[in-house]
């Protein structure tokens, strides 16, 4: 005796890849972002003037260990510079190639300013990453 | 006569509900990673516009250090530090004169760095950073 096999009819939910879609493209939104340095441990130094900073290939940080990193890998002063220069250069307009200087408030001279001499000998076009200085603290 | 109302059941689709969450909680994490920093923009001239304006004029010259700070030499407050620049910056007229040399000793904190190259450039300055060189010197 032949047992009949129960058919099921098997269909794509067509509802569901709208979200599916929305969702993927999130997923890549988020990979794309280039510069990943969220795991640098810093604070940032206070100012009363600030702008936002506009979208930038390259950003350097120096860390509460005074440690350097540029997009998020550690790197040393000697190589900042020209490092920096092979990143920016693909940028054509010299305007837009924008270095975001990610400094730890109590880093002293002795670390930030040659980075600083670093962006400047790139051609970076120097943003300091700052805070915006509440009224009353010190 | 009355008439009878007809009472509809009406469900929230309770399925649905942590799919709008879920896409709730995504929006929220990309609209704070997209949030854009907040910054100073410094205009620091290169090697050969230094060596250029530097010849062309006596700069203003300011030391750093961690609690006080000199302006061509004269020790300064914080307070008086912005309008001490401000006079100095007057006499000049041409951009190129208006770079202003900062030295700062080693232990100089970011923060008070920050603040006193903010107050230089308030004031009309173009900074012009100074490193110290390292020096060997033989004590016999």
């Amino acid at each position: 005796m032949k047992m009949q096999r129960k058919k099921t009819e098997v269909s794509i939910p067509v509802m569901a890849m709208g979200d599916i879609a929305f969702l993927l493209l999130i997923f890549f939104v988020i990979l794309a972002k280039a510069t990943d340095d969220s795991h640098v441990k810093w604070e940032p130094a206070e100012s009363a003037d600030l702008d936002s900073t506009t979208y930038s290939p390259a950003s350097v940080a120096i860390d509460n260990e005074n440690r350097t990193w540029l997009n998020g890998k550690e790197i040393g002063h000697a190589q900042l510079a020209d490092a920096v220069k092979d990143i920016i250069s693909s940028v054509p307009d010299p305007k837009q190639r924008v270095v975001l200087l990610k400094v730890h408030r109590e880093a002293t001279a002795t670390y930030f300013e040659p980075v600083i001499e670093a962006v400047s000998e790139a051609g970076g076009k120097l943003v300091h990453v700052l805070e915006r200085e509440q009224a009353g603290k010190q | 006569m009355k008439l009878k109302r007809s009472s509809l059941m009406i469900e929230m689709p309770s399925s649905a509900v942590s799919d709008v969450v879920f896409i709730l909680i995504v929006f929220f994490l990309v609209c704070a990673s997209v949030q854009p920093d907040k910054g100073r923009a410094q205009e620091i001239p290169n090697k050969d516009e230094k060596e250029q304006k530097e010849e062309q004029s006596q700069n203003i010259e300011v030391a750093l250090t961690r609690a006080g700070a000199t302006v061509n030499g004269e020790p300064m407050t914080d307070d008086r530090f912005e309008a001490a620049i401000r006079r100095a910056l007057e006499e000049k007229k041409r951009q190129e004169d208006k770079v202003v040399i900062v030295k700062s000793r080693e232990d100089v904190p970011y923060h008070r760095w920050i603040t006193m190259t903010g107050l230089i450039e308030k004031a009309g300055g173009i900074i012009t950073l100074e490193l110290e060189e390292e020096q060997t010197t033989i004590v016999e």
